[in-house]
């Protein structure tokens, strides 16, 4: 039995602080996607307590056929998901490329001093959430296709165009910072 | 695309982008604190969890006429026994029993009977907020002319978003309930469907 299975069952066993073992186990993890795909700490923190509490009510129909980790991730992302939508427009961190290009004229002219941190977030909020999504779960997360399809539900061929499309944006702007 | 056809500056940012982000020792507590104050998760007891736990019921148009004019009969057979042991009929008519025989057989729980047309799928489940979106919870079963498939499950009462997964020749894709309310667009290109249970049901 993995490490995952024996704690979920502690838990359902009426183990409360067994949850607490899951939750650092996976915490890490899960803080770095939602702050990548959320673009700010507020949003994630709530993403990430509204996930971990919604996998513990629903842990009773966890079905240990499936990855423990997978079942929290695709919580998570749909969380995000939703955190994301329920957002209006103007509220949203996400710039959009129009937007992108304007601010990248101010860059220019100011020259870019930023630390890498903030530039490594700043151009992946600058991303359509669809791109940013697969690419974060490409790139960072490091999953198949086929696990992306299963957690997205957005088929394999979709999910490698949007993984190309973000690289390509990725570099477009890399190139326009990198030649002020 | 291949590791080697990656773009070195855009390995560059996945590599810083896979640091660690600094986290508030505050959001860990928060979590188990809200954790503690919550009930304890149950899983379905066995013998009791089928009574309860979203499952396949596949019933062919045959099998629900059979069972529906099973249900009459037992009411028409029950209206007979009363009627036999009182020497009159009974207030309330058995054949009641009929008329409430597609509605719950649980007090909060109640039957929707889910369907999509996909001749060409290979497998075809539902997913939605009330399995978790598990692609292994709720597999829908092909019906016997093999146009449709079919899954019925208990759902309780309230609005439940879900989508079915087709797998096909060209992969598995989530389709929305052609017959049903579209939910809101959450802006990631997945459409989802909306059912509303209540008193009566209602799609």
């Amino acid at each position: 039995m993995t490490d995952d299975a024996a704690d979920v069952r502690r838990v359902l066993s009426g183990d409360v602080e067994a949850y607490a073992a899951l939750v650092d186990r996976y915490y890490d993890q899960c803080a770095r996607y939602a702050v990548r795909m959320l673009g700010n700490r507020d949003d994630a923190e709530d993403a990430l307590q509204a996930t971990f509490l919604r996998a513990y009510r629903a842990l009773g129909r966890y079905q240990e056929r499936d990855k423990f980790s997978a079942w929290l991730y695709r919580i998570l992302v749909n969380q995000c998901r939703s955190l994301a939508a329920r957002r209006s427009q103007h509220e949203r961190v996400f710039v959009r490329e129009e937007a992108a290009l304007l601010n990248a004229a101010d860059e220019r002219e100011a020259g870019w001093t930023g630390e890498d941190e903030e530039f490594v977030q700043r151009v992946l909020s600058e991303l359509d959430p669809l791109l940013r999504e697969a690419f974060l779960l490409k790139y960072i997360e490091e999953l198949s296709y086929e696990e992306m399809a299963a957690l997205t539900g957005v088929g394999v061929s979709a999910l490698k165009m949007r993984v190309k499309r973000a690289c390509d944006r990725l570099r477009e702007r890399w190139e326009l910072i990198k030649h002020d | 695309m291949t590791e080697s056809e990656r773009d070195p500056n855009v390995e560059w940012i996945a590599r810083e982008a896979r640091r660690p982000v600094e986290s508030s020792a505050g959001v860990r507590a928060r979590v188990m604190d809200a954790v503690r104050s919550t009930p304890l998760p149950v899983r379905p007891r066995r013998g009791m969890g089928w009574l309860t736990a979203p499952r396949p019921l596949a019933l062919s148009p045959l099998g629900s006429t059979l069972l529906a004019a099973g249900l009459v009969g037992i009411g028409l057979l029950l209206g007979l026994a009363v009627t036999n042991r009182d020497g009159r009929l009974p207030t309330e008519q058995p054949t009641a029993v009929a008329a409430t025989a597609q509605l719950p057989v649980h007090d909060t729980l109640q039957v929707h009977r889910f369907e999509l047309e996909a001749p060409h799928a290979s497998r075809v489940a539902l997913v939605g907020d009330f399995n978790n979106w598990s692609l292994a919870a709720t597999p829908m079963t092909r019906s016997a002319d093999g146009t449709a498939w079919t899954v019925t499950v208990k759902l309780p009462a309230g609005r439940h978003v879900y989508a079915f997964v087709v797998d096909g020749a060209k992969g598995s894709k989530w389709v929305p309930d052609p017959a049903a309310l579209r939910a809101p667009d959450d802006g990631f290109g997945t459409a989802n469907s909306v059912v509303l249970i209540g008193q009566g049901s209602a799609t």
